[in-house]
Order: C-alpha cells, then structure tokens, then sequence
C-alpha cells in the first residue's frame, strides 16, 4: 500500500523521460492511452517471475520488468519468496541503468533506471521481534530466511526500516500528510541538490563519488565519534559508511541546512539497521 | 518495373530504415518475400493479397518478388503490411502519383477486408524515423495519436487501403494530426491514490521520502 504510493512523491516525469518510458510501453502494446504517458510507472511483479522476464529477454528480446519500471518504482513484495536466479539478474542493471540482452536474433540495450523497493517479513511465520505476539520460528529458520537475500543484492539497497503494526489509534486520525506536500519537500530538497552540484555534472546525493563526498559531506567531531562508535560496534563495510553519510546529507537537504548535524548523522544510522546482523 | 516504398524496423528501441522493393515478372505466378523475414512478415504475402483483392482490384498471376533490404536484419511483425501493399499497387500502376511516398513511411498491419491495423512500437519508429530524415509518417488510424507525439514529422492516419491509394494519388486531402503537446500538466495529481489514505506508519513515510529525495 504505501510502496504503490511512492510514484505520488516522486517529481513529475520531464517531456524526454515521459518520451522514454512510452516508448517502452509502446513497443510491447502497452500505451493503451496512445498518447504520452505522464505517470511514472510502478511495477510489482509476482515472487515466481523467471529472470529472463526481469531482465528482458526472449527469441527477440522484449524489455522486462526492470526496463517498464524504468524512471519509476520496482517494487518486489516478500523478497526471500523471489528465485535466486531473479534476483540476481538486478546487480548490474541497478548499477548500470540499462540492461544489455545477447540473443542470436539481436544484441540490445534497453535502459531500465528504476527505483527498487522490497518488503520482507522479520522470519517465515512474520512475527520475529513483535511486541505483542510470540515468534515460534528456531533460530536457524530465522537465519535461512533471511539468508535467501544475498548480501551483494542487500548491499545495494540503500535504507532499510522496520514496519511496525498500525496502533488502532491511528485509524482515527483522519488528518493525514498529502502526497503533494511530501513532493513539495523532496523537490525542494532536489534543487538544494542540483544547484551544489551543477558544475560536477551530477544531480543528486545518490550520484556522489568519493572524491565528492570528502567535500560536501563534512561532519563535525562530536559526529564523527557517532560514526566512528557505531562502525566499529558493528562491524560496517565501507559501502556502508559511505550510504551512511549520504543519507545524512539527504536528511540535512530535506530540512535546508547546510552541514550534516549529529540528529542527521544518528537518523541516518537508524536506516542502516539490516548492516548489524 | 521495380517500385521502392520506405518503412522502419525496431531493434529494441533504435530503428533501421527498411526498404521495400518490389518487382513483377513474368513467369510461374508466385509471391516471394526475402530479406531475411520471420514467419509473421512472410504471411503478409496473404494478407496483402486479399487485402488488395478485396478492394476490387485485380491482381494478374505473375511472379511477384518483395525484397525487404538491408538483407542482414531480421524483420519481424506485420508492421511492413501496409508498405508491402504500397509497394504492389505501385508496381502494377494503381498508385501513380510518388510525390507523396518521397521522404514517407508507412507502418502497419492490414485486416483481409483491406483495412489497416494498429501494430506496436509506432512511437519509437517516429522517433527514429526522424533521425533517418523522414518528413511523413503513414501509420493506422488507431495509432495516429501515439504517432503525433512526435513533433517535426507529419502523421497521416488512414484506415483502410483504399484511403491509402487515394490519399498517395492526390485524389483525397487528408489533415496531417496536429502534434500533442506536453506542455504544462493541468491542476490537480496525477494518480488516484494518496498518502493521506494511510494511517500511521509515520517513520515509514520518513524513509521514503528521504529515498526519493536522494535517487536520480
């Protein structure tokens, strides 16, 4: 419900990207509106899906799942349910934005720049850490469940949160954020983005590298020894910590400040939390 | 006499330019499509026949041979229908007129009774068919508001194969589509759904909202 919600926050599609992902649909028979489409499109294919639909594929390669979410979401539901072999074909596509498909008929490259979103359930009967109700799963269920995510795939997924149940309390609330307030903030946030870095020929904090992070993301000492506490307690990668400070720097964009601040530094850290097991 | 008629082929999303040559001789009545076709463009053979019988034109037996070049590529879809048929009726004179088929394509499938279907992927081959330096789109009617997203290209929708010969023959005015603008989006969302539809879940909200803000 709330991954399907995810294209309603997101900037509208510019004339060229909406051009793109047409093209996409128009090549299977499915821009069935015939004109441009406007909306980002929001994939969620079933758990049983083969690769080769994934990634595109076929006697004469037709584009898959990746590339009709391209410019919008993928959202794949109880990611441990999914075949290895699925997903596994994400790796290079999620990093490349384009997916090159080899078969005897023809070589060809469709783009596929989507955004992944998974939901997993904690352990096989769903109620491993719940408050209220008992998990009877045995550790080693819990740990093969959780081990049928590889880590490269995990390590490329970016935040990660835990989704609590709803309290009945909150049925009642009625006043609930628009869609178009939260876009209002993330666009915001971009622009902060695109101008800081208008002249490195990037756009966004997903696209720093190295070299550019030692610039703009700075953190003061009482920051770092946060940082550096929690690295060593848990043991992080370097993928880690750099997704570490690049959350952060997202945080301080959304609330327009300037530095990254220990509060951005400690939010950031709380969407790392799959790095601990 | 050979007649030549230009349509697009797709891989994946780039086109090549293919052209349709088609000569009449004498000898055993035949059709033969070559140039490397798939099983779905060599049965356009029978649908451009009927279809061209059908709109009570008389075909003579000879040997008709349709050369889809360049050979190297393999063609596949009944987008080359329409050319095909152009390409026929050009050879045994009843489209005379080529001033309109110079810089044109055609694209799309035709129906036994002679009318023309729509067939997919007529955005991308408008897109390249630009690029090929190509001044007007002849696409099926059904898809003439996908082909008018395109600006810088004509686009003539026609409907059936007898709109087609009198439109090439100069015989019938068809209004090119005025290409659709982008342009701003009209007030209010875009999608039927909503955040505010979900209760609660504050911290999960957070996070995707700091997930698209950082993503390109």
């Amino acid at each position: 419900m709330m991954a399907k919600r995810i294209v309603t926050i997101l900037p509208d599609l510019s004339f060229e990207e909406a051009l793109e992902v047409t093209k996409i649909y128009s090549i299977i028979g499915k821009n069935e509106a015939q004109g441009i489409m406007r909306t980002r499109p929001f994939r969620n294919p079933h758990h049983t899906i083969s690769a080769v639909s994934m990634a595109g594929g076929g006697a004469f390669p037709k584009p898959g799942e990746v590339s009709l979410a391209h410019h919008g979401v993928l959202f794949l539901d109880e990611l441990p349910e999914f075949k290895h072999s699925s997903l596994e074909v994400l790796r290079g596509p999620m990093e490349d934005r384009k997916v090159s498909i080899s078969r005897v008929q023809a070589n060809l490259t469709y783009p596929c720049n989507f955004m992944l979103v998974a939901s997993m359930n904690p352990c096989p009967c769903g109620y491993f850490g719940d408050k209220e109700r008992e998990c009877k799963c045995t550790p080693s269920q819990i740990q093969n469940y959780k081990n049928r995510v590889s880590g490269p795939l995990l390590d490329r997924i970016d935040l990660h949160i835990e989704v609590p149940n709803v309290k009945f309390k909150s049925f009642e609330n009625t006043k609930e954020e628009l869609s178009c307030k939260i876009k209002e903030r993330v666009e915001k946030a971009r622009k902060i983005q695109q101008e800081r870095y208008a002249e490195y020929g990037i756009y966004t904090n997903s696209e720093l590298t190295p070299k550019l992070m030692e610039e703009f993301c700075v953190l003061s000492s009482s920051s770092k020894s946060i940082l550096e506490k929690y690295f060593q307690k848990n043991k992080l990668s370097a993928r880690s910590y750099s997704k570490i400070l690049k959350i952060a720097r997202t945080i301080a964009d959304l609330e327009g400040s300037e530095n990254i601040k220990d509060k951005h530094i400690l939010e950031a850290i709380r969407y790392r939390f799959m790095d601990k097991r | 006499m050979v007649s030549i008629i230009k349509s697009i082929a797709l891989q994946g999303l780039d086109g090549v330019l293919v052209k349709i040559e088609v000569d009449i001789s004498s000898g055993l009545p035949a059709w033969e499509i070559i140039g490397l076709p798939d099983v779905s463009v060599k049965e356009a053979k029978e649908r451009v026949r009927t279809a061209i019988k059908n709109c009570g034109i008389e075909l003579l037996s000879r040997k008709y041979v349709i050369n889809l070049s360049p050979a190297n590529i393999k063609k596949i879809g009944s987008v080359f229908d329409l050319a095909i048929a152009a390409g026929v009726l050009t050879s045994i004179g009843i489209i005379y007129e080529g001033s309109r088929l110079k810089d044109t394509i055609l694209i799309g499938e035709l129906s036994l009774e002679g009318r023309v279907e729509p067939v997919n992927g007529v955005l991308p081959m408008c897109i390249e068919a630009l690029r090929f330096g190509i001044r007007r789109v002849i696409v099926p009617k059904k898809n003439e508001k996908e082909a008018a997203c395109v600006s810088g290209i004509e686009v003539i929708g026609v409907s059936d194969l007898k709109e087609l010969v009198n439109y090439l023959n100069g015989k019938m005015q068809v209004e090119p589509i005025p290409t659709s603008s982008y342009g701003a989006r009209k007030n209010g969302t875009l999608y039927s759904i909503d955040y505010s539809e979900v209760k609660g879940q504050a911290g999960t909200k957070r996070a995707l909202e700091i997930a698209v803000a950082r993503k390109s």
